[in-house]
């Protein structure tokens, strides 16, 4: 072979030989870069394109070559010259773990390295429809710098002799077939018992591979294929005990049940199952990032879901008990409620991601379990309940999750881009569409943190403004920080707080250390923000370096929420309350206040609302606008009401009572999807540009992500 | 001889239903006996303890009757048939 060329590989020379076929070492001659050709034993390659029954090795190499991981090693390519079938593949240096283990086995901290590597990459595998079918200690790689290789993938239910048809065999069969030094001791026992192979199988052939890498030996032996198999069905392997350590011992086991049931379910949960042991001891966890995979999904089957289709307006209710999901059309008046969602827990904040063809509902969930980032892509059915909080302090911090008060979607032009706003305050952001958080280090080592203070609510970050037209700009704030602006993308921060006032400390207008409440831009205008502070309204006109006072003819400069038209720059919304002492709508008369000049007069609208013994509160972010036209405004209320007006404020109308007291509000039009579910059509969405509109769509704006930005 | 680990029912979704969990050959702190429950059971953890490895602040475990805050928290000794329990403070509203 040394010397011929197959497809544009020319082979060099012979790496190995195994049960499949010859390994060399060849170069493409096309794409200049060092190779493996693997050249399939004649009479192992059972079902290729010869075959038209059933998935050949053709469509098998194909599935694996899908599989991009870099634990897996890469089949570039899958050909047929003259009846031969060869895989080209990544080239991948180094000694199989069989070779490394062989003696008394390796220590247990290579073997958790190890492990969470192949773990990693058959939970990839796995979520693809993939399964190795033949995962041993001599088809990993382990490369000098520790990286490990899973080599073969997919490929073991057509080559070698058909290992799985097992059942039809006799026991002489497996054994002349694989060998017991083989693959027959990583056979799970319900492939020896005649089912089929599935993905649980391969996570009880990584229970082998763990005990062997830290043992030197196999779990279940014998002198022949009937004593190993007798072994894999009905003996428990001998105990693991010191220096092995007991959780790396419990995972090898849970692996080892004889059950498919009883094992893990995912080869995450394995993953994380071993990190957990890396860490020692109840210590942070070394690394932050989360596994997709260790993501649970929780199906709802005993709540109320809104059936939510294309062209639905959707209002988002978070509540100190749970999350609400109310649906409707364009006319607003009839509502169809989903919900509750997670019962118990408080849900601060709540988004719409329609980006990158996503129907994403977010909501940040937190009871005394701890605080959680979870979404549902089904508009409420079943919601993510990750097994590892993804969003989590880093161990140096010092300091540990406590809420996440603020969901903000990145820029339209950066989809996958996201920002949480989290006590104690922080800013946590991530550029995979919510899959793993950073803490924006920027804003958390800056010296003004330690000297930040809790407000009645905590210390928290619990606003984040976009600037559309600079994407290195952005303000926050924090009660009580006051506002930080940031011109580099997060890199440094400063104060912008000059004429905001601090009625709590003896100097009246500090640098910072503000109690703000809230604040707002209009997209168009990004130098014009408003800010509802703890007693005080102000407006900015300078991109936050001064502020003005505006709280001209209001009944109070006190309260919490605060939006701005959409459309209209000079426009803005707030529901004051009494006083700090008295957080109740002035004299029980439940009033938003609305200004059309920027501040200079506000005009109360209350049509609709109660006037009498309505002491309500509104909260910061319990106010929502729509991007109707005319104007939608929703807000609820701390005693559970919720309220919206269709006509600019004009007149309102409750939507709902009797919910718990409301924390969150947004809104979100629900387009893209044609018939059906959204959901079960957004995958099949085509690109955005060759999306049809309707007439009702055209006349909204394009605002299609959470049209609530402050 | 195992140390059983009550789990309540906030929790059973991660421990696949089960309201106990035994661990054999675990001995030394309570520290080690979690560590054990971790990896078998990884989406309990972080509702337990925070990322910062403290007992979550309305979470209380118990060895015994013995609530751990007064017996030196995590570091707290059991033996190989200690029997630990994870209960959610009374609080909130």
């Amino acid at each position: 072979m040394i010397g011929q060329v197959l497809g544009h590989c020319r082979i060099v020379a012979k790496i190995g030989e195994g049960g499949m076929g010859v390994v060399y070492r060849a170069y493409d001659e096309v794409l200049h870069r060092e190779v493996a050709v693997k050249v399939v034993r004649k009479g192992a390659a059972a079902g290729t394109s010869s075959s038209s029954a059933g998935p050949n090795l053709l469509d098998e190499a194909r599935a694996s070559s899908s599989l991009a991981h870099p634990n897996i090693c890469t089949i570039y390519e899958v050909g047929e010259t003259d009846g031969e079938v060869y895989i080209v593949m990544e080239l991948v240096e180094g000694k199989p773990l069989r070779d490394l283990c062989r003696d008394a086995g390796l220590q247990a901290g290579a073997v958790l390295r190890y492990g969470v590597q192949i773990a990693s990459a058959l939970a990839r595998a796995h979520d693809r429809g993939v399964i190795h079918r033949d995962l041993k200690t001599a088809n990993i790689v382990v490369a000098p710098d520790g990286l490990v290789k899973i080599l073969d993938f997919g490929l073991a239910k057509r080559v070698g002799g058909g290992i799985f048809d097992v059942a039809s065999h006799t026991l002489a069969t497996i054994d002349e077939a694989t060998g017991f030094s083989g693959t027959l001791p990583y056979l799970a026992p319900e492939i020896l018992s005649g089912e089929q192979a599935d993905y649980r199988s391969d996570l009880w052939a990584l229970g082998v591979v763990l005990y062997e890498a830290v043992s030197g030996r196999l779990p279940f032996g014998g002198r022949t294929g009937f004593e190993v198999t007798s072994a894999i069905l009905r003996e428990i392997p001998a105990a693991l005990g010191p220096p092995v350590p007991p959780g790396l011992w419990a995972v090898i086991q849970r692996c080892l049940t004889k059950e498919p049931t009883q094992r893990y379910q995912r080869a995450g949960e394995i993953q994380a199952a071993l990190e957990a042991v890396q860490s020692a001891s109840i210590v942070p966890a070394a690394d932050p990032a989360v596994d997709r995979n260790a993501l649970r999904t929780t199906v709802l089957h005993s709540v109320r879901h809104a059936r939510v289709r294309k062209g639905d307006f959707v209002l988002l209710v978070g509540t100190t008990k749970g999350a609400f999901i109310l649906r409707s059309n364009e006319k607003r008046s009839r509502w169809e409620v989903g919900g509750p969602y997670f019962h118990g827990h408080c849900v601060y904040a709540m988004a719409y991601d329609s980006r990158a063809d996503r129907h994403r509902i977010w909501a940040s969930t937190m009871n005394y379990w701890g605080a959680l980032l979870r979404f549902s892509d089904d508009f409420g059915k079943s919601w993510t309940n990750p097994q590892k909080a993804t969003i989590r302090f880093p161990p140096e911090a010092g300091v540990s999750l406590k809420n996440i008060w603020q969901i903000t979607l990145g820029r339209p032009e950066e989809p996958d881009v996201m920002y949480c706003g989290v006590e104690p305050a922080a800013l946590f952001e991530s550029r995979d569409a919510g899959e793993s958080w950073s803490l924006v280090r920027g804003l958390f080592d800056h010296p003004h943190r330690p000297r930040w203070l809790p407000g009645n609510g905590g210390l928290a970050l619990h606003t984040v403004v976009l600037d559309t037209t600079n994407a290195q700009r952005m303000y926050i704030a924090i009660s009580s920080g006051g506002v930080y602006r940031t011109d580099d993308g997060g890199q440094t921060w400063a104060a912008k707080n000059r004429g905001v006032r601090a009625m709590f400390v003896p100097n009246k207008y500090p640098e910072f250390g503000q109690c703000v409440h809230k604040i707002a831009m209009h997209p168009a205008h990004p130098e014009r923000l408003f800010l509802q502070n703890h007693w005080g309204l102000y407006r900015s006109d300078d991109y936050g370096e001064n502020w003005k006072d505006i709280a001209n003819g209001v009944p109070s400069d006190f309260g919490f929420a605060m939006n701005v038209h959409p459309r209209n720059p000079e426009c803005v919304y707030i529901v004051p309350v009494e006083s700090d002492e008295f957080r109740c709508a002035c004299d029980g008369k439940l009033r938003v206040y609305r200004t059309r000049n920027a501040g200079a007069s506000w005009e109360p609208l209350m049509r609709g609302l109660p006037q009498k013994r309505a002491y309500e509160t509104v909260l910061r972010d319990a106010m929502a606008t729509d991007s109707f036209d005319p104007l939608g405004i929703y807000f609820g209320t701390r005693s559970g009401q919720l309220f919206g007006s269709r006509d600019e404020g004009r007149t309102w109308e409750k939507i709902m009572e009797g919910m718990p007291s409301v924390v969150c509000v947004r809104t979100a039009i629900v387009e893209d999807a044609s018939g059906g579910t959204a959901l079960s059509k957004a995958k099949d969405a085509p690109a955005p540009s060759s999306r049809s509109k309707s007439r009702s769509t055209q006349k909204r704006r394009t605002t299609r992500r959470t049209t609530k930005k402050s | 001889m195992a140390v059983t680990i009550y789990i309540p029912g906030a929790l059973r979704q991660f421990t696949e239903g089960r309201n106990k969990v035994q661990l054999e050959g675990v001995h030394g702190t309570l520290s080690d006996a979690l560590t054990a429950l971790w990896a078998l059971y990884p989406g309990v953890r972080d509702r337990v303890i925070t990322e910062q490895g403290q007992v979550r602040e309305h979470i209380n475990i118990f060895i015994g009757d013995e609530n751990v805050r007064y017996t030196g928290g995590l570091a707290s000794r059991i033996s190989a048939e200690s029997e630990i329990s994870i209960v959610p403070a009374v609080s909130g509203g």
